[in-house]
């Protein structure tokens, strides 16, 4: 009996040290300094728009440094930039930012240094009516979908920013649906390897910066629309786009998801992925999820398109001809509540360089597994170790005489 | 056609009462076979209505399970709120399961006592279908409590019934051929109660709580027709006691709580087994549909069918494997085959993206085995007078591990997701793995019977009844 004391003991030392050991290690030593500035260089009698803003993300890592670069001006833009050195800065002519009037506006220098740069630009919000409840706006007529709201329009209300983490919100002032709703984007950037803690708990390093659009408080048109947000990625020429869709097992950060969607652009002669804006497939209806707050959420296939995005970041930085791709990120599925029911929808995307983050067990999980199936094994291992011992013992012990 | 014929046997038993002995005989050479108690065709007759007697409960059982998206939309709930609907049926159960018998011996009778639990099953059925229909998630679960009252002690009833009109050697074949009838129950409800749902929808034009509620009203129409079974039955029974003159049935259970202080070691472990087995069996079916969806891309109708395939597998399964257990013996080994095949086979849905059909029917198989393996123990380790009270013992710990269990599955899901609920499921696999090598080793040490061969046993008891003769 002792015996099984021991080993019960044993078990419950390791279950309740395993968790704390998730704290010791791990993680990438991977970092860099992360540096914020609002309107780099912008002097009167140059002015923006109120609401409007250009944030400069700078992250410095050992030999490289990634310049994130924000901009409401016209449809909201993240725009990221790769370059091999450290010394890179970025230099805006704000006059000619303003204007629109020609590309150039905006340069990081040295022009040399720059390896690889991608934008992704919110265009615009379509609000579809889906009176057969299907959730396929790739087969709804054109009738059911109601003008779009352009993103290019909105008046921007509001503008925090603090630490790492820049929040803007805004709306089409001219809409009803406006009146009380606000449509916000949250832009992070990272220093190391993590997890937010929010759902959908997307994994993301210091190569990546995370923008989450929220509509908060919007009416919708009809009892039974729904939305879909319409993006665009332009890079430089000699890049192709693809969305790959993987299946995991693990759900443990966005429960119920399994799947996670992956834009990723690559060059075209090779297979290599340089860049990536990566989301799981779901959306969800309140600020505080549970999981029956998830909505799935579907893309379109990329299509090119012909004119660049309205946005005068692109416009002033991209100057030799850049591509343009759009998909469609529609909300919710066939029998899913309509956005009505809760007047609220966020949905997550990470944009980065170099290869997408891949989710891996949490050590929580891997110890509580490791414990759950190494304790009968132990037991039986030590079991039969003694049964057998014991009958060894019996055996030699042989009959005694009697007298 | 039987009443006819029961009007002559009653004149004749009057004119014979005189010459005492042998009126059953006498009697049952008038009468035809169908009507004859004593006769095979007229206990098949009883068979049938005593199956169909728990098809109602086993069907309105799993109702949430099959529905779940539905009920959960429809009536705003967190998978917690959901869950709750398979709590609040074995809450009454914690209580019931010493109750039942001695309700059944002393109270109510056999025959009085099943036709009132139908009636409860009825009730709560009808109940919970009408908490749809109102929108009031409280008289849902309300009707759910009403419906454990019932659906429980229902199954000892059935047990009752089979035990008095069939004894021997065909109760084996009784108590399985019943056991299949459950499972086809809940098979019939996981395949079919989603379409009605689909076409009430269509009539209705909307999803709703009301389509919800007419649903599950229909759903309690197999409640009335296992009212029916429980009237006829109790008819049939009174008759042939009457012709017979035998006794009513009892349970035979004498439960004294007293007796637990005196529970051997052994028990105690099959206890655990028994426990951190079902609970990974039951809230996980009742979660299976939404998983299967989510996870592996099946649609509802799909996910629907695969999570109805323990009971498919089980309903043919459960009398064979009843067979091969009682001809090797050896219930610990294959006890442990049963806890193993279903650890392999949770470990399958929670880590591998395999077709989740094997592991199903690998769990539909591990799951009639170990119910033929397990049960029995009981009687290796226990002295009769205490059975009953062993016996009310483990389905009241199971009813309550359920019930703790099933909420826990809920909140779990709703904070953490399936791979987490999916290794919580394994752990409490893990402690029923441990419990069973435990057992084993113990079982060694100590020499005890659990794991002798049917043929030691034989031996065995031919021995006992020489030397005591």
């Amino acid at each position: 009996m002792s015996m099984f004391k021991r080993c019960f003991i044993c078990c419950l030392l390791s279950v309740v040290f395993c968790p704390s050991s998730g704290f010791i290690g791990g993680g990438d030593s991977f970092r860099r300094k992360v540096s914020v500035e609002v309107n780099p260089g912008l002097k009167p009698p140059s002015t923006l728009p109120p609401g409007v803003n250009l944030v400069h993300v700078r992250a410095l890592g050992q030999n490289d440094t990634l310049h994130f670069l924000f901009c409401n001006q016209g449809a909201p833009s993240l725009l990221l930039v790769h370059t091999n050195t450290t010394e890179s800065t970025v230099h805006v002519n704000w006059p000619e930012f303003i204007n629109r009037s020609s590309s150039g506006g905006l340069q990081v220098e040295p022009q040399s240094s720059v390896q690889y740069s991608r934008a992704l630009i919110i265009t615009r919000l379509w609000e579809y009516s889906d009176v057969n409840n299907t959730a396929d706006p790739q087969h709804t007529s054109e009738s059911s979908f109601y003008p779009p709201y352009e993103l290019q329009d909105f008046i921007w209300s509001e503008f925090n920013q603090s630490d790492h983490r820049i929040r803007i919100c805004g709306g089409d002032r001219t809409a009803a649906s406006f009146t009380n709703g606000t449509f916000c984007l949250q832009i992070s950037a990272f220093e190391s390897e993590g997890r937010e803690s929010a759902w959908p708990g997307l994994l993301h390093n210091s190569n990546s910066s995370q923008l989450r659009v929220s509509l908060e408080g919007v009416t919708a048109r009809v009892n039974y629309s729904r939305f879909s947000l319409e993006l665009q990625s332009v890079g430089d020429s000699g890049f192709l786009g693809r969305v790959d869709v993987h299946r995991s097992i693990d759900d443990e950060y966005t429960p119920s998801i399994f799947k996670v969607s992956q834009w990723v652009s690559f060059p075209v002669n090779s297979s290599r992925v340089w860049g990536y804006a990566q989301w799981k497939p779901v959306a969800y209806r309140k600020s505080s999820p549970v999981t029956e707050d998830a909505t799935p959420c579907r893309h379109s296939e990329p299509v090119p398109i012909a004119r660049p995005p309205p946005s005068a970041l692109i416009q002033a930085y991209f100057s030799h001809g850049p591509q343009t791709y759009g998909l469609n990120v529609s909300f919710g599925i066939a029998g899913d509540a309509f956005y009505n029911a809760t007047n609220y929808l966020s949905w997550t995307v990470l944009m980065g360089v170099g290869d997408p983050p891949v989710d891996s067990f949490s050590v929580f999980i891997i110890c509580i597994m490791a414990v759950g199936l190494g304790t009968p094994l132990v037991l039986i291992i030590v079991g039969v170790v003694f049964l057998w011992v014991r009958k060894r013992t019996s055996q030699s012990s042989g009959y005694e005489a009697i007298n | 056609m039987c009443r006819a014929t029961m009007a002559d046997s009653g004149e004749r038993r009057s004119l014979l009462k005189e010459d005492d002995g042998d009126d059953g005989e006498d009697v049952s050479v008038n009468m035809s076979p169908l009507c004859d108690p004593r006769h095979l065709l007229h206990r098949i007759l009883v068979l049938i209505f005593m199956c169909f007697l728990g098809f109602g409960s086993y069907f309105c059982y799993d109702n949430p399970a099959a529905l779940q998206t539905q009920v959960m939309q429809d009536m705003n709930l967190n998978t917690a709120s959901f869950m709750q609907l398979y709590a609040w049926y074995s809450w009454p159960n914690v209580v019931l399961c010493f109750l039942g018998g001695f309700l059944l011996d002393r109270v109510f009778g056999i025959r009085l006592g099943t036709i009132i639990f139908s009636l409860f099953v009825l009730i709560g059925q009808i109940i919970f279908a009408a908490g749809a229909l109102a929108n009031h998630f409280w008289l849902m679960e309300a009707g759910r409590f009403v419906f454990g009252i019932g659906g429980e002690s229902l199954a000892v009833a059935q047990n009752t019934y089979a035990v008095s009109w069939f004894k021997g050697k065909e109760l084996n074949l009784v108590f399985g051929l019943q056991l299949s009838m459950a499972r086809l129950g809940s098979t019939v409800n996981m395949n079919v109660i989603g379409w009605v749902y689909g076409r009430i929808q269509m009539m209705m034009g909307s999803a709703g709580h009301t389509t919800l509620g007419i649903t599950l009203m229909i759903a309690a129409s197999t409640c009335v027709f296992s009212l029916t079974c429980a009237l006829v039955l109790g008819f049939l029974d009174r008759r042939a006691e009457k012709i017979l003159h035998k006794e009513q049935g009892k349970t035979g259970e004498v439960i004294k709580l007293t007796d637990v202080k005196h529970f051997p070691f052994s028990l105690w472990l099959i206890f655990i087994i028994c426990v951190g087995y079902y609970v990974a069996i039951f809230p996980f079916i009742g979660l299976g549909q939404v998983f299967f969806i989510e996870k592996f891309g099946f649609s509802p109708v799909q996910a629907r069918a695969i999570n109805s395939v323990v009971y498919i597998i089980s309903a043919p399964a459960s009398p064979v494997l009843g067979f091969m257990v009682d001809r090797t013996g050896r219930n610990i080994m294959w006890v442990l085959l049963a806890v193993v095949t279903t650890l392999l086979s949770h470990l399958m849905l929670a880590f591998t993206l395999w077709n989740p059909w094997i592991a199903m029917s690998i769990l539909g198989l591990s799951y009639s085995l170990l119910a033929c393996a397990l049960w029995p123990m009981v009687a290796f380790v226990v002295a009769e007078h205490q059975l009953g009270t062993a016996y009310g013992f483990m389905q009241s710990i199971q009813n309550l591990g359920l019930a703790i269990i099933s909420l826990a599955a809920g909140a779990i899901l709703d904070t953490k997701g399936y791979l987490f609920l999916e290794v919580f499921f394994i752990v409490c696999m893990c402690c029923a793995l441990i419990a069973v090598v435990l057992l084993y080793l113990y079982n060694s040490y100590t020499e005890g019977e659990l794991n002798l061969s049917a043929s030691t046993r034989a031996r065995r008891a031919k021995a006992l009844s020489e030397s005591s003769e």
